[in-house]
């Protein structure tokens, strides 16, 4: 029995040292990131996850969903940060929680972006197609034929769920588009770009909604079509139109006026209670400077499209050690543990 | 039959090293040490798994399928057509009568069916009126999903049948079919939705394709199953009557194996609805996309009533189907043979 007893003891012992000894290295503690179901938002997790893990020693847990039950985990307080916010298509549930104190927002992550209507380079030379108006012609339509509605063209558009599918409802309507095509919701993000890739592959004219930065968009060819300018006061007499059709369906709709998407800057942001600890300082002092270049987002994207192999680490190893812009982002011991991890 | 492990072994070992020669091969230089002689220097790399140890299935997968695309395109195309003009006749022909007529239709169909039974038929009855009455957004979704779901089984019973009673005639057949049936029914449906857009484009096609990989097996297996678990005696005193084959086939052992094949049919049915769901992610209409709204905008009324529609759904085809093989299975019970 005394054996046993002793044996005990000294496995408690030991346990209890380890616990505390693994506690005392995590000094940064646990940090939940929010990620997307998009390459760009990936990298971006993946960069930070690295920098937090091996220089700030933290326990990184990343949960990855679409985009409104990760924005409602954020809200929510159950996730800490998420390093990619397309503010502008949620400006209103973002107001509203900043001043409910439920999220802070953390500064730009991305300082531009584009979102719009694409048509394949092919097609658009042919057919001249640079603006939506060009768009506007039965003989253009038949082109983008949508084999379940016939007599019409296909636009594959944003995610049902998402506010874009609807700007896009609106948008088409506006712009008389509506009567020509299907605002077709292609189900998720990755239906959207298998969607693109196989018209592509195929050689078929391609007309869909889509965005940048994105990998898929530095292996295919697509242009975007000029549409009205963005106007502030337009855009929110359109974004006005817009929730109220979210609220109750395509019925609401009446005349507005419609413009380009902006060319937005992409934000970060951090939930109140996260924020609000001491420990995560730090941490929060990184992610406000964290900030890369749009050309720079292409290139990982594309690295991690051709040459990761599909690994969204290596792709961030791989930016870690090919530019030094991220040394300006973090304290010089942070940064030494960091490179020491390369 | 016995496996002779005298040439089987060698011949695993020699593949096995094969795989890790290609691996080593083909992994990416700055993965492998500078000098093949450094793996037995340094062992760091039996602790965590190294990056050159990994074989590469992604590329060939992703060239074969691009060379897929490129030369049997007109091919995808050819069934494309033939499947999406098939689904969009019959759901503009059924979305185009009024809906107190498809719910009339639905319950004459089902009194007939379930050999007038009244029960099943008032609750089918009730049930379709309910699809539409849950939302009015539902009633033409719903007809979409069950335009889908038909022609899905319809390919499920025309291939699968087949395939369960040749399995069931040759065991080494089903050795190797087997596994295939695993397969299928594990392997994660993104995987094969996702190809399937690129073939086939967004819409009804990917998820018809899915149906089938997804509800064949339980089909394929039943009818196995049933018809293997016939009565040896009864099989053999067919024989002994001097049955031909074919006269066996349909007159002996498809009638008793209908009930297991019935079953066989029901669970087809209902992992196809199951399917259909899931389709929805890549852009098929219908009664699963307005679950994925109500999941995307949090609105958990919306999902639930959509989820109630989905079960109404199933319990018209569960009844319809189960009803249809009690049915037939009085009609083709052995008559004037007394039990033993």
């Amino acid at each position: 029995m005394k054996i046993i007893q002793k044996a005990f003891t000294t496995i408690s012992l030991l346990v209890t040292l380890l616990v505390f000894s693994s506690s005392a290295y995590a000094a940064c503690g646990k940090v939940k990131l929010g990620d997307f179901d998009w390459d760009s938002a990936n990298v971006h997790t993946a960069i930070t996850q690295f920098i937090l893990e091996k220089g700030y020693g933290c326990k990184v847990e990343v949960t990855k969903g679409s985009t409104s039950p990760i924005m409602a985990a954020l809200y929510d307080q159950q996730l800490d940060i998420v390093t990619e916010v397309w503010r502008d298509n949620l400006v209103q549930q973002i107001e509203d929680n900043i001043a409910k104190g439920n999220i802070i927002e953390l500064g730009i992550n991305t300082p531009e972006s584009g979102q719009g209507f694409y048509v394949d380079k092919a097609t658009s030379d042919k057919y001249g197609l640079k603006h939506v108006n060009d768009m506007k012609n039965t003989k253009i339509a038949a082109l983008f034929a949508d084999p379940e509605a016939p007599g019409k063209g296909r636009m594959t558009s944003c995610i049902s769920g998402w506010t874009c599918y609807t700007i896009n409802l609106v948008k088409h309507k506006v712009y008389g588009l509506d009567k020509l095509y299907t605002n077709f919701d292609p189900g998720s993000g990755g239906a959207l770009d298998a969607a693109i890739a196989g018209g592509f592959k195929k050689g078929k004219p391609v007309f869909t909604y889509y965005w940048e930065p994105t990998g898929l968009m530095g292996k295919v060819d697509l242009v975007k079509l000029k549409e009205p300018a963005y106007e502030a006061k337009c855009w929110s007499e359109m974004m006005a139109v817009v929730e109220d059709i979210k609220a109750n369906g395509p019925e609401v709709y009446k005349p507005t006026c419609a413009s380009a998407y902006v060319d937005m800057a992409l934000t970060k942001a951090a939930s109140t209670r996260f924020a609000n600890k001491p420990a995560s300082k730090p941490v929060l002092d990184f992610i406000r400077k964290y900030s890369i270049p749009t050309a720079m987002v292409n290139s990982s994207l594309a690295f991690y499209i051709d040459e990761s192999g599909g690994d969204m680490e290596e792709t961030a190893i791989n930016f870690l050690s090919n530019s030094n812009i991220w040394e300006n982002w973090v304290p010089s011991d942070v940064a030494s543990k960091v490179k020491a991890a390369l | 039959m016995k496996t002779n492990w005298k040439y089987w072994i060698p011949i695993c070992f020699v593949a096995f090293w094969g795989l890790i020669v290609i691996s080593y091969r083909y992994a990416k230089p700055r993965y492998k040490p500078d000098n093949i002689s450094d793996l037995l220097n340094d062992f760091s790399w039996l602790i965590n798994w190294p990056k050159w140890l990994d074989f590469p299935l992604m590329q060939p997968i992703n060239s074969g399928f691009d060379w897929l695309i490129m030369e049997y395109g007109l091919f995808f195309e050819g069934i494309n057509y033939f499947l999406l003009g098939l689904y969009t006749t019959m759901k503009n022909s059924v979305v185009a009568l009024p809906w107190p007529l498809v719910v009339i239709l639905v319950i004459v169909m089902t009194y007939f069916v379930s050999g007038k039974k009244m029960s099943t038929t008032i609750l089918i009855g009730f049930c379709t009126f309910f699809i539409g009455f849950l939302s009015p957004r539902y009633w033409d979704k719903a007809i979409m999903t069950t335009c889908i779901v038909f022609i899905g089984i319809f390919f499920c019973l025309v291939i699968g049948i087949p395939i369960g009673i040749a399995m069931a005639r040759k065991p080494k057949l089903r050795k190797m079919i087997l596994p295939v049936l695993d397969l299928m029914q594990t392997i994660p449906s993104f995987c094969y939705l996702i190809p399937g857009i690129l073939l086939f484009g967004l819409g009804a096609v990917p998820a018809i394709i899915s149906i089938f990989v997804y509800a064949a097996p339980p089909l394929i297996r039943l009818t196995d199953l049933g018809i293997r678990l016939v009565d040896k005696e009864i099989v053999e005193a067919a024989d002994a009557f001097g049955a031909s084959k074919k006269q066996k086939l349909w007159g002996v052992q498809i009638p008793l194996a209908l009930p297991n094949i019935m079953q066989g049919v029901n669970q087809s049915v209902m992992m196809a609805l199951a399917m259909v769901v899931i389709a929805s992610m890549v852009g098929t209409r219908g009664i699963g996309d307005e679950v994925l709204l109500g999941l995307q905008q949090l609105n958990v009324g919306m999902a639930t009533e959509a989820g109630i529609a989905i079960v109404l759904l199933a319990i018209i085809f569960d009844r319809v189907t189960q009803a249809y093989g009690d049915k037939i299975q009085d009609k083709t019970k052995p008559k004037n043979i007394k039990k033993v």
